[in-house]
């Protein structure tokens, strides 16, 4: 084949594009970030295994021809977590939306990051429910108005990219679609690291988010979210109130330790003389 | 050479505003899927850093395919010496 095509696409299941996503919708521009990066980091495609729970963000996997586990809402991580203790060799790469990972499986977030086990965790923080109708999840900011705010949100969001290096994560950035290259690197780094690593993409929900404040096009809404972008050494010497409304990227943890599989493997050996985890359905003894 | 694949184009126009060099212009016609597809009109100014790419939600935009490392000669665009190294 010699016709021209888009580098994206050797990767895609073809035959369901174009996907569902909204014009505009970061989604997809956070699909062809992870598969620069996985370029970038000489990854085995073959090699990787896609979790995702529910979302328009956790059907990322469902597009990229690679296997795949679309599960439950809220608990990507649970599931990816058994994936990677019964078979150690698998690059086990979560998809996840804010609402997915933060809401109905914060305490699941939290502790695979306490855990550390050897997985990627890409989180896309459109700051709202997109696949639902645009109500309010943990990550919206104060004041924006949406389904389930109609007056406006008054919760303060969570921060996740601090919340998951603050519970232990080896791992932990933030940043957002309009700056690809660094994303792109972030995503190598975070695919390359033996522990929990965490890369929260904030991005764009036109449709919802974009709809109801007052952000009519995709391209009003990237202007915004790079106006109000602030590296991480910049923020640190901004006041409290400069921050407001300001997003933060940067690298929030990035130191290793202790990784759960291996500490496991080691365990195992120690004890039993073998591996405990079985990692066929034929074999039921250790 | 740039190539917009308008099957795939949801005319988010994100390429326009991601494209540094401003190589995107608006075209003035709507097509049949109801979208107003961007075109290259300064296609000089392309420095080729494949920011649009990347940047397309929707996996429109190709520039100069024959320069990614992982075409062979043959510019078989199956042949990427990462993709399958076989199963483990
Ligand atoms: C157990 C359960 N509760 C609620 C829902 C409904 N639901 C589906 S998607 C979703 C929110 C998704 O939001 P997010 O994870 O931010 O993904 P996005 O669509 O924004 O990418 C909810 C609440 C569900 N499918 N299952
Ligand atoms: S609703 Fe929002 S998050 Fe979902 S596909 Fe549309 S733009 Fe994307
Ligand atoms: S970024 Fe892609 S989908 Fe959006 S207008 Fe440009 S070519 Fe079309
Ligand atoms: S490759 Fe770079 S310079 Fe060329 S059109 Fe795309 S974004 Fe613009
Ligand atoms: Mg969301």
């Amino acid at each position: 084949m010699s016709e021209k095509t888009n580098r994206f696409l050797p990767y895609m299941r073809q035959d369901r594009l174009p996907h569902i996503f909204c014009p505009g919708c970061g989604n997809g521009a956070v699909m062809n970030a992870f598969l620069e990066a996985m370029e970038k980091a000489e990854m085995d495609f073959d090699n990787i295994a896609m979790v995702s729970g529910i979302g328009c963000s956790s059907r990322i996997p469902g597009y990229i021809n690679c296997d795949s586990l679309h599960t439950t809402h809220g608990r990507a991580l649970t599931f990816a977590t058994g994936l990677k203790i019964a078979n150690k060799d698998l690059d086990v790469v979560v998809f996840s939306g804010d609402g997915d990972a933060a809401s109905i499986g914060g305490n699941h977030l939290i502790h695979a990051a306490r855990r550390n086990l050897n997985i990627t965790m890409i989180c896309i923080n459109n700051n709202i429910y997109g696949m639902t109708g645009g109500q309010v999840s943990p990550t919206s900011p104060k004041g924006i108005v949406a389904t389930t705010a109609p007056y406006g949100n008054y919760d303060t969001p969570f921060k996740l990219a601090e919340l998951v290096a603050g519970a232990g994560a080896s791992y932990s950035a933030r940043w957002t679609t309009v700056e690809m290259e660094n994303l792109v690197l972030s995503i190598k780094t975070a695919l390359k690291n033996p522990g929990f690593s965490f890369v929260e993409v904030v991005t764009l929900c036109p449709t919802y988010f974009g709809r109801k404040n007052n952000l009519k096009t995709p391209t009003a809404m990237a202007a915004v979210m790079k106006a109000n972008t602030v590296f991480k050494s910049a923020a640190e010497r901004m006041s409290e109130k400069e921050l407001k409304d300001k997003i933060v990227v940067g690298e929030f943890a990035n130191k290793q330790r202790d990784e759960l599989s291996e500490v496991l493997e080691k365990f195992s050996i120690e004890n039993s003389g073998g591996k405990t985890a079985v990692n066929s359905a034929y074999e039921t003894e250790f | 050479m740039i190539i917009i694949n308008e099957d795939l184009c949801k005319g988010c126009h994100l390429c326009l505003f991601m494209c540094y060099k401003n190589v995107y212009a608006i075209s003035s016609e709507i097509n049949k899927k109801g979208v107003q597809l961007p075109f290259v009109k300064f296609e000089e100014r392309c420095t080729k850093c494949g920011t649009c790419e990347v940047a397309c939600p929707d996996q429109a935009i190709t520039v100069d395919l024959p320069d990614n490392w992982w075409m062979d000669k043959d510019n078989d665009i199956n042949f990427n010496p990462h993709f399958a190294k076989g199963r483990k």
